[in-house]
């Protein structure tokens, strides 16, 4: 897609390269893989090892901690570029990034933090994150998960579900209802009392593994409780600001294969002796989608900025994600329309796009509930709560 | 030993090149680093790993061919020079050469490494004609590069009659093929790290050489590339499909 704003110049040289290296990345070694992998329903594990040797876990992070010290521009850039592989990558290195390692790096006490990051950065433990539970979505505070006290440590009771990765990590962070109020803990795969299931029949996100965590008294030491998790929901939901954030960026990676793929079709295919894409009404459609990709870069691309600066706060998080995957959703389903019969073929790319950015529309915060976020915040008053 | 590899800042031919009035039309272009420069980064990079070297990148153009120098960096490469002037935005491949040259007289390389030819003019005369002022002896389309000692190199090429060996001494001039090697993907340690070093910023008037007077071809205009024809689809049974396809490649295409 070319450069209609000159968003270029806005950008520093390393995200240039940042973005140029993870587009060739994409195209050369993930795009050929995806269409097999979401049809088998398997996540490409060979994929892990090299997005560890390209450094995109933690990429925020310190160099301390396994981090590649990058701002949070290249971070929205690389989610863009390997979401326009498939959103099960991205979220991939969502949870991995912001979801797993951002909590340890934020809330951990140094010991976790040695002990997990820089692991993690390498691709040699896989976290997830247990929040949402089968009867907890949209109100986390809701949760059944308990942990209680114990000599020593903590005994876990409950269930989280939808968690992205949970089948094949090998630590989760497991959010618990305690006395003191929702608390992190660090759950190691092999902990007695723990189970994970896959969850299969997904319809979308088939290239990601996803999955239910079990805790039956799930005996957690002291030293994998997060100690800096002691105010309330607020470290879960800042996490999950942070992913939102990636969210944002890579749905426009979607909506922007899905554009691209279909430009070039429309411009290829003839009926009724002319070009698709010279008739009327797709050029409405052409010009929809491409508005929306560029409105929300430019959104995204502030935000980002100014979560550089440490002007952010979670409202934005919440505007930028309701906007990208509404309007990455919109231009998915318009583009697979404009492919016709072809536009449901795993060959074209569209239809798996289109099916994946379904459950990006959903997790993370609904649509709804960012929209009531950010009616709360325009207003005062809560609508939810 | 002592490595310069030349690299050109190129626009994405990926992307829909536009033109508008005989000229190219630069308007929401994207610039990336010629691919074949690419392989001659990594081999300097590889032969840096392999044998004791110093690896420098050297480009010639605009204030952002800065882009794809620290790209370089990030692959490996130990430190870059940017000859920037207004009047080299688009230069000949003699101007090229001649600065190319210049910078090797001044600091003293034993190989210089370029990609075949530029990814956007396809021209591939650089490298012959740096051989040919610098007085150096030059392998072209190199497929594979080999250590004798310090002062020779055993390189390979391709032919359309074969493969050739061929025994070099440095210093020399070697372009490479793309199937030299597979460029690597900078990690973005690398790529974060790259922005620490300082590039060298030369001027062409410096080396002796005057950009606004030196290119004796001058480009008159473009044309745009012609569009490729719409394909035919076949459908039906397969083997009457096949009949029908080879048939056509025998009495159409005339190519069976």
């Amino acid at each position: 897609m070319e450069d209609f704003l000159h968003l270029n110049d806005l950008l520093t040289d390393e995200e240039k390269i940042i973005r140029e290296t993870l587009r060739k990345f994409v195209d050369e070694e993930v795009t050929p893989l995806m269409p097999s992998a979401f049809e088998r329903g398997e996540f490409p594990k060979k994929l892990i090892m090299r997005m560890a040797e390209l450094d995109l876990f933690g990429m925020t992070l310190p160099a301390q901690y396994g981090g590649a010290e990058a701002g949070y521009v290249s971070y929205g850039l690389a989610c863009q570029e390997l979401e326009r592989g498939d959103s099960g990558l991205r979220s991939f290195v969502s949870v991995q990034s912001s979801l797993c390692m951002f909590p340890i790096f934020a809330f951990g006490s140094e010991e976790q933090k040695q002990k997990y990051l820089k692991p993690m950065s390498e691709g040699r433990i896989i976290g997830c994150f247990g929040l949402t539970e089968p009867d907890s979505g949209s109100d986390p505070s809701s949760m059944r998960t308990r942990a209680k006290k114990a000599k020593g440590g903590w005994l876990l009771n409950g269930s989280k579900l939808w968690i992205t990765n949970a089948p094949i990590a090998d630590l989760a962070i497991v959010w618990a209802m305690t006395e003191e109020g929702i608390r992190g803990f660090l759950i190691e795969k092999a902990t007695e009392g723990f189970f994970r299931n896959p969850i299969e029949g997904k319809l979308s996100l088939r290239a990601s593994s996803t999955g239910e965590l079990v805790m039956e008294d799930c005996f957690i030491s002291d030293d994998q409780l997060l100690p800096g998790t002691d105010k309330g929901l607020s470290a879960a939901l800042s996490c999950l600001t942070q992913a939102r954030y990636g969210i944002a960026w890579g749905a426009m990676g979607a909506a922007r294969d899905c554009y691209e793929r279909a430009l070039s079709y429309l411009m290829e295919r003839t009926q009724f002796g002319r070009p698709l894409a010279s008739f009327q009404l797709i050029q409405k459609d052409l010009s929809e989608m491409f508005n929306e990709i560029l409105k929300a870069q430019m959104l995204n691309y502030r935000i980002g900025r100014l979560k550089e600066e440490k002007k952010d706060n979670y409202v934005m998080a919440s505007l930028a994600k309701m906007n990208g995957c509404k309007e990455a959703l919109k231009i998915a389903r318009m583009a697979r329309n404009l492919l016709g019969a072809n536009g449901i073929s795993l060959d074209y790319h569209i239809i798996r796009h289109m099916a994946n950015l379904e459950s990006v529309f959903t997790y993370e915060g609904t649509d709804n509930i960012h929209h009531l976020t950010i009616g709360r915040y325009l207003t005062g008053l809560s609508a939810f709560t | 030993m002592k490595i310069l590899v030349a690299i050109k800042h190129v626009i994405d031919v990926e992307l829909n090149i536009k033109v508008k009035d005989g000229q190219l039309d630069l308007e929401g272009l994207q610039y990336v680093m010629s691919a074949w420069d690419e392989n001659a980064v990594e081999e300097a990079v590889a032969l840096k790993e392999s044998h004791d070297a110093e690896t420098v990148v050297i480009s010639i153009g605009s204030d952002d061919a800065t882009v794809s120098i620290r790209k370089a960096f990030a692959m490996g490469i130990d430190a870059g020079i940017h000859v920037s002037d207004p009047n080299l935005r688009y230069p000949d491949s003699l101007t090229v050469a001649k600065i190319i040259n210049g910078v090797r007289q001044d600091k003293n390389f034993d190989l210089i490494l370029l990609g075949r030819q530029a990814q956007d003019t396809d021209n591939g005369l650089t490298a012959g004609l740096l051989a040919e002022i610098a007085d150096l002896p030059f392998v072209a389309n190199a497929t594979k590069i080999e250590v004798i000692d310090e002062k020779k190199l055993k390189v390979t090429r391709q032919a359309d009659i074969g493969k050739e060996v061929i025994e070099l001494s440095l210093p020399a001039v070697i372009s490479v093929n793309d199937s030299i090697n597979e460029p690597r993907l900078a990690s973005l340690k690398g790529i974060m790290q790259a922005k620490k070093k300082t590039i060298e910023t030369m001027d062409a008037g410096l080396l002796g050489i005057d950009s606004g007077e030196a290119s004796l071809v001058e480009v008159m205009e473009f044309l745009p590339p012609v569009a490729r024809a719409q394909g035919q689809k076949f459908d039906g049974d397969a083997q009457e499909i096949t009949e029908k396809v080879v048939g056509l490649l025998i009495n159409e295409a005339k190519v069976l």
